[in-house]
């Protein structure tokens, strides 16, 4: 029987990923498999974009090689735009005019980043004004990277997550950077005013100069960039201006194919388009239950399920949405955010602990006992155990500080007096108060408490606690038989 | 008939030096009779011995009161039109065992018998059982219940390493590690005098990082413990080496010179962003870098898995991304580091290599290669054409147990009725055989379905090899006589043999013959025993197999030079984390997670019978933690109903911080309703077939006592 064609549109994490889960469930045994990747290259994991600014090489974030999908049998045309979905006719135009048939389709497009309309951003042929860059593609970043010469200047617009690594690598390569941000506070997707008011600060105490709130009026330049404008501000020379404003679905081809567009491509809990048989969106280009998701995990679990649906091994999965965690170091400072930025409801509580000298600031945000939100400055230790209370809903412990602690504790083995004699049932307070009464060895613990004294096996740990007294120099070895 | 029958041997003539009967660590013991008056031996832990050194845990103390124990079966006995066992001489036994094999292969042909095997068995009785079901029965359907216990380490061993030794080194070198993880590990509890190498590899500064959902017994000796969400593990491993390549604390020179395949590898790694990690394995950062530290940074480094990662429907990628991490921090094959897989079973390593698994022939040779096949062929005198193939692994081999499939079926030293997962399937595949018999020395929960009984030796009533942890070949002496009645397993297999026409093929006129053909078969596998004798061993406390000849002092340490690959490198393969195959739900909220208690072993059918480990233990608890009993009205002790998609139990409550509050614990040793593995699933690694007995999904409710009490006689009623 003749394979059908699947064809994938779209050549980043998200097409990568799903290449990876698709092999797992020997896909290629009933599919041919072509992808289409607008850059060159194979695919790479967007997410270490600030590896390669640092000068990290390409291959230490490369995800495949074009050699891999040879290797797998996969055809890649790599370069090469696709222009038109034509969905009743099952088939793809790319720009030069090829058509490409297709049984099924999955759009994988991701999303670029948001140029916001600047004055003096462009020149006048629409190009970025030279020193104008975004932080998006490794092309961007090798460009960056050649502008970046020590003791420039570098204005950074833009104080999300992007932004602030991009921030963060300029800084590191010797540049003076200024970060310049549109809300009250950083991140402000992610974390509430006072959260993000404390990391500005603590990204301030590291050298990168931060304003906000601050609106950009003009990029100022002839031929290349000087400088910006800001509104109701000072200029702020620079020679390299990095804008990470976000990033927009890519739906410009979905949308002029006539598939349902709204924010993104629409789809259903199978990833299907609707009303489109036999396509798929996946990633930053899909909208899901009206929620459009920008990072790794929501994303993974779509592409399995999709992987799933297209390969028969499970036609039920669904994807019922996720809730997001996102996590982040720049340069030392720990920042976690998870669910809830702010309370929703009157009945919302919040639990907050402000740390300004020290730079830490937690939050936690309950509803009905249970946790629908967190975020963490400085500090986001705690994090990694409060988020499986989100993602299960567990009832809170009634004290809901214990949740924040450290490790040691949150609970888990919290001063447990264990059983060190298993034969006689001896636990190890009783052994440390025999110690600390007088009992200096082995045999005088055994005779007071009678532990060690059954099979044996805890003389090694009696010897310890001894030597742990200051009682013993070594450990006695096991009695002779 | 052959003389492997010890009923004759003299009071003088038994040794005092043996070993243990349970786990693998096989310590040495001293056993002295207190002569007519005590019927009892007196056991002490063997100072000489390398590898306990003196030291013995609770349930090698005791392990005296089983040879005597009241409950010992020794007569043959066969099951009644009424369903009672009733007494039948040896002869007819054996006779009709024979008869009943012969007549179900004549019918539905030779793989419709099976046999079922156990990781308990001497070197010589796994061999011996091995060419029984290939030569004798002609059947490809042999398995065991080391399946249950070391194939997710064996394989992922095999395919980075080339071959499968459990620890590359002496356990000696434990003391001297920098730093050590033991993942999915409580030796506190399951090999409790290895501790004494833990403790002095501690008070010679060295770290200790214990990865476990509980904080176990183990746990709380160590610097560092990560309480991961259960079947996480590869999460944790491969974000660990994420962030060693992200601090570049990679050994480069390592890779280049004794590995492969790590280009491939760093891509996949660079997706297990710390956000990912932490939200699988609910592991802070914070620990994660610590943990990566230690294990880069120290000198030498231990990577050790036990049962917790590789009892997992993907317990092999587990260990594999284990080894991948420690590959890549450059510490394996160098003095004092490396991978290791912790054995559990007494004979666990031995068991697994010389014929006992469906898809093995003995020394490691694989079923599948013709080379293989052909060197066994020749030592058996048989056709390689006439060997079978590839047989069905254990819970496939149990699934396929009734009238469409395999109809009869011989059990030598395992327990399976309270070992294998879903149980309440297992009893029903046992109950629709034709023919069930069981070698052993008691009655258990397998034979309760069983046709017929054959009551064999118990350990210390024959000699035999052992393979420990450490891959050192031991030999367990016979310190005692065997009362009037029962026969050794190789005797049973010499009769069968002889009645189903191969005489020659099973005579053997003493075990050491036995091991002598083993090491012929084994002679240029991977496993080489060539040239292993029971005297080597004797004067030197254990041989380290590969040892090919009489010259050869055996291997203590493996790898130092190369790899078992044609080209000396050790293997990367990249794995990817997926969620068990059960996760919690809104019907089934909590994860269960089983494990053992120190005073156990494995399906508690030789130490439910010692008094002095059933007062220490006498029944299994669910472990909880307090916040989630609160939550569900559950106190201290009371009773409690756990249940899954599956099957339930009734346990006792006890409440413990020590453990998740997303989890629930409850030891295997038990059977009835308070058998845990009714509610474990079976699901599959697709590599070693291993079954995920490391996690489920189960919601639990509180029982009063009386209902408790009903639920359990009740059960106790029906067997």
């Amino acid at each position: 029987m003749a394979k059908k064609q699947l064809i994938i549109v779209g050549n980043g994490m998200a097409g990568g990923r799903l290449l990876d889960e698709l092999l797992q469930r020997q896909a290629l045994d009933q599919y041919e498999i072509t992808v289409f990747g607008e850059e060159r290259t194979g695919c790479y994991n967007r997410i270490m974009l600030s590896k390669v600014l640092g000068g990290a090489c390409e291959s230490t974030i490369t995800l495949k090689t074009t050699q891999w999908y040879e290797e797998q049998g996969i055809r890649l045309i790599a370069g090469k735009k696709v222009t038109e979905f034509q969905t009743e006719a099952h088939q793809i135009v790319t720009e030069s005019g090829e058509i490409y048939p297709y049984d099924q389709l999955v759009i994988a497009t991701g999303s670029y980043a948001f140029i916001p309309p600047i004055p003096g951003t462009y020149l006048e042929d629409r190009s970025l004004k030279p020193g104008v860059f975004a932080f998006r593609t490794l092309e961007d970043c090798a460009r960056m990277r050649a502008a970046s010469e020590e003791g420039r200047h570098a204005v950074v617009i833009g104080g999300g997550l992007l932004g602030l690594e991009a921030a963060k690598g300029l800084a590191d390569l010797g540049l003076d950077t200024t970060l310049l941000h549109i809300a009250d506070g950083l991140m402000e997707r992610q974390l509430d005013t006072p959260a993000g008011t404390q990391l500005a600060r603590t990204i301030e105490a590291l050298g990168i100069k931060v304003i906000m709130p601050a609106m950009t009026q003009q990029v100022l330049g002839d031929d290349r960039v000087t400088g910006i404008q800001l509104k109701d501000g000072p200029e702020i020379p620079c020679d390299l201006l990095v804008v990470a404003c976000g990033v927009r679905p890519r739906v410009e081809v979905a949308k002029a194919s006539g598939l349902p567009v709204n924010r993104a491509i629409l789809v259903d809990d199978q990833l299907a388009v609707q009303e489109t048989p036999d396509v798929f969106a996946v990633g930053e280009c899909c909208e899901h239950r009206g929620v459009c998701y920008g990072i790794v995990s929501p994303i993974w679990e779509q592409v399995r399920v999709l992987a799933e649906v297209l390969t028969g091994t499970d036609p039920e999965a669904i994807f019922e949405g996720i809730k997001v965690y996102t996590r982040l170091k720049v340069a030392g400072v720990e920042v976690a955010s998870m669910g809830l930025v702010h309370p929703e409801v009157d009945e919302d509580e919040v639990v907050q602990i402000a740390e300004a000298r020290r730079g830490i600031y937690r939050k936690m945000i309950i509803r009905e006992d249970r946790l629908v939100g967190a975020q963490f400055v400085g500090n986001a230790d705690a994090a990694a155990s409060i988020l499986q209370y989100l993602e299960r809903g567990d009832l809170l412990p009634t004290n809901r500080i214990d949740l924040l602690c450290s490790d040691e504790a949150r609970g888990m083995g919290t001063n447990a007096d264990r059983e060190i004699c298993n034969c006689n049932r001896v636990n190890e307070s009783t052994i440390k108060q025999s110690i600390a009464s007088g009992c200096d060895s082995i045999a005088a613990i055994g005779n007071r408490t009678a532990a060690g004294t059954g099979c044996g096996s805890c003389q090694g740990e009696l010897a310890r606690l001894l030597q742990a007294a200051g009682k013993a120099r070594r450990p006695e070895p096991a009695p002779a038989v | 008939m052959s003389s492997l029958d010890h009923d004759k041997t003299a009071v003088a003539e038994l040794a005092t030096r043996t070993h243990c009967p349970y786990c693998a660590f096989q310590c040495g013991m001293v056993m002295t009779h207190g002569g007519e008056t005590s019927p009892l031996p007196d056991i002490q832990p063997d100072p000489g011995f390398p590898v306990n050194r003196g030291q013995m845990c609770i349930k090698g103390f005791s392990a005296g009161a089983m040879l005597n124990s009241d409950e010992r079966i020794t007569q043959p006995m066969i099951r009644g039109k009424t369903g009672v066992w009733q007494k039948i001489a040896w002869e007819d036994a054996l006779d009709f065992c024979a008869e009943q094999l012969q007549s179900i292969r004549k019918s539905t042909g030779p793989d419709s018998v099976a046999v079922f095997g156990s990781g308990a068995l001497t070197n010589e009785k796994a061999y011996l059982l091995g060419k029984f079901a290939r030569v004798a029965l002609q059947t490809p359907h042999i398995d065991y219940n080391g399946r249950y216990c070391m194939a997710s380490a064996a394989g992922a061993q095999n395919r980075a390493f080339g071959v499968d030794r459990g620890l590359p080194f002496p356990v000696s070198d434990i003391a001297q590690a920098k730093t050590i993880i033991l993942w999915g590990a409580n030796s506190a509890d399951t090999l409790p005098p290895i501790m004494q190498w833990f403790q002095q590899q501690q008070e010679n500064g060295g770290r200790l990082i214990v990865v476990d959902p509980r904080v176990s017994a183990t746990a709380q000796m160590a610097q560092l413990h990560l309480p991961l969400v259960p079947g996480s593990d590869l999460a944790l491993a491969n974000g660990l080496l994420y962030l060693a390549i992200e601090e570049d604390l990679l050994d480069w020179d390592f890779i280049a010179q004794r590995t492969e395949g790590f280009e491939a590898l760093q891509g996949r790694i660079s997706q297990y962003h710390p956000a990912l990690v932490e939200k699988l394995t609910g592991i802070s950062l914070r620990q994660l870098r610590k943990t990566v530290h230690w294990l880069a940074q120290s000198e030498s480094t231990m990577v050790l898995s036990g049962r917790g990662v590789e009892q997992q429907s993907k317990g092999v990628d587990n260990v594999q991304a284990m080894i991948n991490l420690t590959l890549a921090l450059g510490k394996m094959g160098k003095p004092f580091s490396g991978y290791g897989c912790l054995t559990g079973q007494g004979n666990g390593q031995g068991g697994r290599e010389h014929g006992q698994k469906a898809d093995q022939l003995p020394g490691y040779r694989l079923i599948e290669d013709e080379e293989d096949r052909q060197a066994v062929a020749k030592i058996w005198g048989v056709d390689p054409e006439s060997l079978p193939r590839k047989g069905k692994s254990a819970v496939e081999l149990i699934d396929h147990l009734g009238p469409e499939g395999i109809r009869g079926l011989l059990v030598m030293g395992s327990n399976l009725a309270v070992a294998s997962p879903n149980l309440n399937k297992v009893e029903a595949r046992l109950e629709s055989l034709d023919f069930l018999v069981v070698c052993d020395a008691f009655f258990n929960e397998t034979s309760d379905k069983g046709h017929l009984f054959l009551p064999t030796y118990q350990w210390a009533e024959e000699e035999g090899t052992m393979t420990n942890l450490e891959g050192r070949v031991i030999l367990r002496r016979q310190t005692q006589l065997p009362p009037d009645g029962p026969r050794s397993d190789l005797w049973i297999l010499a009769e069968l043999g002889k009645r189903l026409g191969f005489e020659e093929a099973f005579y053997f006129d003493s075990t050491e013959a036995v091991f002598d053909e083993l090491g012929q078969a084994t002679s240029g596998a991977r496993a080489d025993y060539h040239g292993i004798t029971y005297e080597k061993i004797d004067q030197a406390d254990g041989v380290f197999w590969p040892c090919p000849n009489v010259e050869h002092p055996g291997t203590p340490r493996m790898f130092l030079e190369k790899f078992a690959f044609p080209n000396g490198r050790a293997r990367f393969v990249p794995v990817e984390h997926r969620p068990p195959a059960e996760c919690p739900s809104q019907e089934f909220p909590l994860w269960l997670t089983t494990g053992r208690y120190r005073e156990h072993y494995n399906s508690g059918a030789q130490t439910r019978m010692v008094p002095r480990l059933e007062q220490a233990q006498p029944e299994p608890r669910i472990q909880i933690h307090p916040r989630l009993a609160r939550s569900l009205s559950i106190t201290d002790e009371s009773w409690v109903m756990a249940e899954s998609p599956r099957g339930q139990g009734v346990f006792r409550a006890w409440l413990s911080s020590d453990v998740r509050h997303d989890t629930v614990f409850v030891p295997f040793h038990w059977g009835g309703m308070q058998a845990v593995n009714r509610l474990t699933i079976p699901a599959l690694d697709p590599t070693s077939r291993m079954p995920e007995f490391k996690v489920c999904a189960v919601r639990i409710t509180p029982l009063s006592e009386a209902i408790a009490q009903q639920w359990i006689n009740r059960t106790e009623g029906e067997n």
